[in-house]
């Protein structure tokens, strides 16, 4: 479960980008995220859509307790991101498109590394490894060195080193990103399995095709502001135009029509 | 406690298999004594042997000085003797290197020399570091006409020849081994270990900051339930174990270099030994710890404020300037360790592993090396802390 209420965060501008935007106003600061509240409910897809630059990371890292929420607060499963920062990140996973592996270490040792650090109990570690590695049939590479394994490979690695600990929360930050069609099937097919388990999962994107075959609730974000936020079936109810695409360019336009 | 060590495990292990740092680490430092002794040893004999060897032109004036000069010539080896040449003519072949030196012997040389005077003799040649082996030769040929004169002036006056020394000078070196050794290489050696700390530092911290950052995994790594400061701390054990790893390695380097390199007077082998002593090395790895720690905390917070490895190597780049500033200042003739000297960075390790080497290190003065060092460790530690925490940075 994830509670988010009034969350807003600001950044200053680096000296360049103040001279560069200096006739716009934004007095050195820049809103990237304005008071937006929605609530992520256990067994169910939340899906952020929205432009780059709409504030879908930014959120998403301060869930992580990666950066912290300038207003408004953030709870995951009862923890506050800001009283019970390692709490909230015993209870998550997370995975982004950009994020990659260590190169010189083999899968074995990657996700033993994250076990570690989650503090898992050897016995528990083994099992859920077997488990993880038949699901995603990656005994073949177990020893190989990441480096060497094709990009499929990789991010089944990335996969497991993601819900290796049974994470109760797993936010996904546009985690198709670079990859080829079946690569990104097997993340859209571990997406839809983590609901199945009872866990909350956010996922932010910008791919429609992803929106209508994932989502159980939807939010769209535009320059840091909440556009829309309910279910995916009531959105599809009230679509005003044919397709999700252009939907969605309707509501960032804000058109009431 | 369990998190830092499973961090320093990893990175260690991440570390070691990267070619750059093995590089740096371990087989630089371990081949820079070796071949660079080993170069120089083979260089020096080399060119003193050739310069021995070669046969010498001489050009010598008209005249009886030049021409009794010339006559005690016809037995000496390696050398070719050109008589009766004007100085015009010589200053061309010289200019020319066709000849080695020209000798003009005063036109008035016999008269000086038979009214008891001192006959004149001037030497043209090309006067370089270069060529100072065969300046030397070609004194001692002048040497040894001159007693040939001066034992003919002195019987022909009815003076024993050995009367000429009035004062025998001997001389004995109360130097030990030690300050001998300080005085050679008292200066190269610290500039080496200092230099060494730094490099060995430098990739294990691009690679696990700016690295980490580029490749995405910090973002994951931060998302783990472990406090940032056992993350750092974790980091931070590989970076400074590497770069003290890198110096002590340059110290086997040194002692196989020694040991193994032919050509390399026994005395200078048993000099170099003493500095090889477990006192003295402890003394040197006690030194380089703190300064190891400011480096690592130094390039760590560069690296973490980079955005990729490549930024972080041209922020720690110009780096090697400011650090190499100080250490050769270390080797300068005449500079010592003062409690004013002992409180620049750098420069104070360099001057008190001179004086370790020495033997003759202060141990008033020692302490403040090492509170200015474990001073700017914190301080460099502070930063790194401070940046590693700061989202702008990790974001950046």
């Amino acid at each position: 479960m994830i509670e988010i209420r009034n969350l807003s965060k600001t950044f200053k501008l680096s000296r360049k980008r103040r001279k560069e935007e200096g006739a716009s106003g934004t007095d050195g600061f820049v809103k990237a995220v304005d008071d937006v509240s929605f609530q992520c409910r256990p067994g169910r897809v939340f899906t952020l859509l929205g432009p780059n630059g709409a504030g879908k990371t930014t959120i998403l890292r301060m869930i992580a307790t990666l950066m912290k929420p300038t207003s408004g607060t953030i709870e995951v499963d009862g923890f506050d991101t800001l009283q019970s920062p390692r709490e909230v990140r015993a209870k998550i996973g997370f995975l982004t498109g950009s994020t990659n592996l260590y190169a010189r270490l083999t899968p074995n040792e990657v996700i033993k590394y994250y076990a570690d650090l989650h503090g898992m109990e050897p016995s528990r570690f083994r099992q859920r490894k077997e488990e993880l590695f038949e699901l995603l049939d990656m005994n073949s590479f177990a020893d190989r060195r990441i480096g060497k394994l094709s990009s499929g490979m990789k991010q089944k690695v990335s996969i497991v080193r993601t819900i290796i600990h049974d994470p109760a929360v797993v936010i996904f930050d546009e985690p198709t990103t670079g990859l080829d069609v079946i690569t990104s099937r097997s993340i859209i097919n571990l997406i839809r399995r983590c609901t199945s388990d009872g866990r909350t999962v956010i996922f932010s994107t910008h791919i429609m095709s992803e929106v209508s075959m994932l989502s159980d609730d939807l939010a769209i974000l535009h320059e840091g502001r909440l556009l829309y936020c309910n279910t995916w079936s009531t959105f599809r109810e009230g679509m005003i135009e044919a397709s999700l695409e252009e939907e969605f360019i309707r509501i960032l336009r804000g058109d009431k029509s | 406690m369990k998190t830092i060590i499973t961090v320093f495990r990893k990175e260690l292990k991440d570390s070691l298999r990267d070619r750059r740092t093995v590089i740096t680490m371990v087989i630089l430092p371990l081949l820079m004594f070796p071949v660079l002794i080993g170069l120089t040893s083979r260089f020096v004999t080399s060119y003193e042997e050739q310069a021995q060897e070669k046969t010498l032109t001489i050009g010598l004036s008209e005249g009886v000085g030049a021409e009794g000069f010339s006559a005690g010539l016809e037995d000496a080896d390696n050398l070719s003797v050109i008589t009766g040449l004007s100085l015009d003519a010589a200053t061309e072949m010289v200019i020319a290197d066709s000849l080695d030196a020209y000798l003009l012997f005063h036109e008035e040389f016999a008269r000086q020399v038979e009214e008891l005077g001192q006959g004149e003799v001037t030497i043209y040649s090309k006067q370089t570091e270069e060529r100072a082996i065969e300046a030397g030769r070609i004194f001692d040929l002048l040497d040894e006409y001159e007693v040939e004169l001066r034992e003919l002036r002195f019987t022909g006056l009815g003076i024993d020849p050995d009367a000429y020394h009035v004062i025998s000078i001997s001389t004995e070196n109360l130097a030990t081994g030690k300050e001998q050794l300080a005085e050679m290489v008292g200066g190269i050696l610290p500039y080496m270990f200092i230099l060494f700390c730094f490099l060995g530092c430098m990739y294990p911290a691009i690679d696990l900051a700016a690295g980490e950052k580029e490749r995405g995994t910090l973002e994951t790594l931060l998302t783990s339930p472990v406090i940032r400061t056992r993350i750092l701390i974790g980091k931070f054990g590989v970076v400074v174990l590497t770069g003290i790893s890198s110096a002590t390695i340059s110290l086997i380097g040194l002692y196989l270099g020694v040991r193994y390199v032919s050509a390399i007077p026994a005395a200078f082998i048993d000099m170099i030994m003493t500095i090889l002593e477990p006192g003295s090395i402890v003394l040197l790895l006690t030194l380089l710890l703190p300064l190891t720690i400011f480096f690592a905390s130094l390039q760590l917070t560069i690296s973490f404020f980079a955005k990729s490895y490549k930024e972080a190597q041209s922020m720690i780049g110009p780096l090697y300037p400011v650090i190499i500033v100080p250490a050769f200042l270390g080797m300068m003739p005449g500079m010592k360790l003062t409690a004013a000297t002992a409180l620049v960075p750098i420069l104070n390790v360099s001057l008190a592993t001179k004086s370790i080497i020495a033997g003759q290190s202060d141990p008033g003065i020692m302490v403040l090396v090492y509170i200015s060092l474990i001073v700017y460790a914190s301080i460099g530690l502070f930063f790194c802390g401070k940046t590693f925490g700061r989202e702008s940075a990790i974001f950046r």
